[in-house]
């Protein structure tokens, strides 16, 4: 392209302003504005006052912000691998010819285009005890005798598991439409002539589905961790973070530090050890899928 | 072991539908019916009287158009602004280019969450809780949709943007009529990730709203949930008046929503 060059870069800038104004405005201008307020005895009212690094070495400190850390991990941990395991044998499923393979594709990602509060709002019923669904059937096929019930929402480890299902059950449709369309990449004449050498099922799937898939699992794996690492509303919708605060995860503390104790300055100190962390995941994400002979 | 297959298929569709299922046909209940196994959720009596009461007692109604209103200004506007900067980023050399591209991917770096309490800050001192440009100014700068929307803009040949300058066209008409058209996919499938990720946001509505005449519906449902008593039938009628507009939506536009999906296992 010739042209004047001055007059092609204020045409390029024209072009960029938008994006650059709200960009700088709205997620780097806060991000500045952050750093200063993590220095600050800052409420939601006004600016209070200095108080140096208080806020961090609070923080170091503080066991509540330690085990909401805590808790963001088990999520992690929890979720990951059966959502991989879970979308995988999901997009197997319909990737299957069947009549209903096109069913399947639309049961599958149905949940996920529901609203997060109408996900968890079904999931509280789905798992509450006596009405809740899940006890009726398993009452319905005499797993579980007439008399007990099981109080999912009560119990730590049960909440965990009623929240992880939950989510498993709300957002693997994304997961699943990714596998889907990476199986069906996958040239059918691998598998003939898999077959002719006569490989079964078994060995096919580990062979050369899992294999070929091996980019996007990588893929899937890191976003997962990262996406679930900033679970907050589920959780609030369903347990509030309870019993005892015992599933309440990072980011539901610092909304509560900020808005509920009134105290935005340490809320905001607590928002950059999060950033931090997801900050290192992403990193080393980028690194895996830019590794020497990685092609995701 | 088809019919293995077959069968753990079919229960699997049956696990994945059966709350919706359930929120459907409660929500068709009568109140006040006595539940004693599954399966008394599904028998009659039926009646809609609930769904006159919730839309005429409630805020519902404005809040499902508030989140479809909010997802589509959000959409069209995140989805221009992201081409004009790919395009810029993608064909026009300037200087600092190489700095804007970096400069926009960094971006992809600051999770939005860790943000969130400086940009409640920074909303405050510029007046905007509150209010729908509060709720829809800093959604729509997505350096994702600039990055992926500048990777399409490569893959579009320069010979054709020549042909265009050689009959005299400008900038602009390279970018009207070669660039958007050529990229009508990613652009389609853009909106839609866009528009869903509008349709799900919660902690910036959450912190940013007190005025429930402007709440999005992951705002309002749970104001209203708080306020019903044990009976099921109020809470599916909410949760399925909030639901129908949305997978009838999905519904119709399948295809094109399981496409834009497909792109989002760029993102990294």
């Amino acid at each position: 392209m010739r042209m004047n060059k001055l007059r092609a870069d204020v045409q390029a800038l024209l072009y960029l302003l938008p994006f650059l104004v709200i960009y700088i405005l709205f997620t780097i201008w806060p991000m500045i504005k952050g750093v200063n307020m993590t220095f600050y005895k800052w409420t939601l009212i006004r600016k209070m006052k200095y108080v140096g690094w208080d806020n961090y070495s609070r923080m170091i400190h503080d066991n509540e912000m330690w085990s909401a850390i805590w808790h963001s991990v088990i999520f992690v941990v929890l979720t990951t691998p059966t959502m991989v395991i879970l979308a995988i044998a999901l997009a197997m499923i319909a990737n299957r010819k069947s009549r209903l393979q096109r069913l399947y594709r639309s049961v599958f990602f149905l949940p996920s285009v529901l609203s997060v509060a109408v996900a968890s709002f079904l999931g509280l019923f789905v798992f509450q005890p006596y009405t809740g669904l899940v006890n009726s059937v398993l009452h319905l096929v005499r797993l579980l005798p007439e008399n007990s019930e099981i109080f999912w929402l009560n119990e730590t480890n049960l909440s965990w598991i009623a929240i992880a299902l939950i989510t498993l059950w709300w957002t693997v449709g994304f997961n699943f439409i990714l596998y889907l369309s990476a199986m069906q990449d996958i040239p059918d004449e691998i598998y003939e002539a898999a077959r002719l050498d006569g490989a079964n099922d078994r060995q096919i799937f580990f062979r050369i589905t899992f294999p070929y898939l091996n980019p996007i699992t990588k893929t899937i794996t890191m976003l997962q961790i990262i996406a679930s690492f900033k679970v907050f509303m589920q959780i609030y919708i369903i347990t509030g973070g309870g019993p005892l605060d015992k599933t309440r995860p990072i980011i539901q503390l610092i909304y509560q530090t900020g808005f509920k104790k009134n105290d935005l300055g340490y809320a905001a100190t607590m928002s950059y050890m999060l950033f931090a962390i997801l900050l290192v995941l992403s990193i080393f994400q980028y690194w895996l899928n830019n590794r020497k002979g990685a092609n995701a | 072991m088809k019919n293995v297959y077959r069968v753990v298929s079919l229960l699997f569709a049956f696990v994945f539908l059966a709350p919706v299922i359930w929120m459907l046909v409660v929500s068709i209940k009568e109140e006040g019916m006595k539940i004693v196994t599954v399966l008394d959720w599904f028998t009659p009596p039926y009646s809609f009287a609930v769904y006159d009461q919730i839309l005429s007692a409630t805020k519902l109604s404005n809040w499902v158009l508030n989140s479809f209103g909010i997802g589509v200004v959000v959409t069209i506007l995140t989805v221009i602004i992201a081409a004009l900067a790919g395009f810029v980023l993608s064909k026009l050399p300037f200087r600092y280019r190489s700095f804007m591209f970096f400069f926009v991917l960094a971006g992809l770096l600051v999770p939005g969450e860790a943000i969130i309490i400086p940009l409640y800050q920074v909303a405050k001192d510029m007046n905007l809780l509150n209010s729908y440009q509060g709720l829809i100014l800093p959604a729509l700068a997505s350096p994702f949709a600039v990055i992926v929307l500048k990777s399409f803009f490569d893959g579009v040949p320069n010979d054709l943007l020549e042909s265009v300058q050689i009959d005299g066209g400008g900038t602009w008409r390279i970018f009207t009529s070669i660039m958007l058209p050529l990229t009508r996919p990613a652009l389609a499938s853009m909106a839609i990730l866009t528009f869903i990720g509008s349709w799900n946001n919660f902690l910036w509505p959450f912190l940013s709203l007190t005025d429930d005449n402007l709440f999005t519906l992951p705002m309002g449902i749970p104001t209203l949930m708080s306020s019903y008593s044990e009976d099921y039938v109020k809470p599916m009628v909410v949760n399925t008046i909030a639901s129908l507009p949305i997978m009838l939506l999905f519904l119709i536009f399948e295809r094109q929503i399981v496409k834009g999906v497909s792109l989002s296992g760029i993102k990294g």
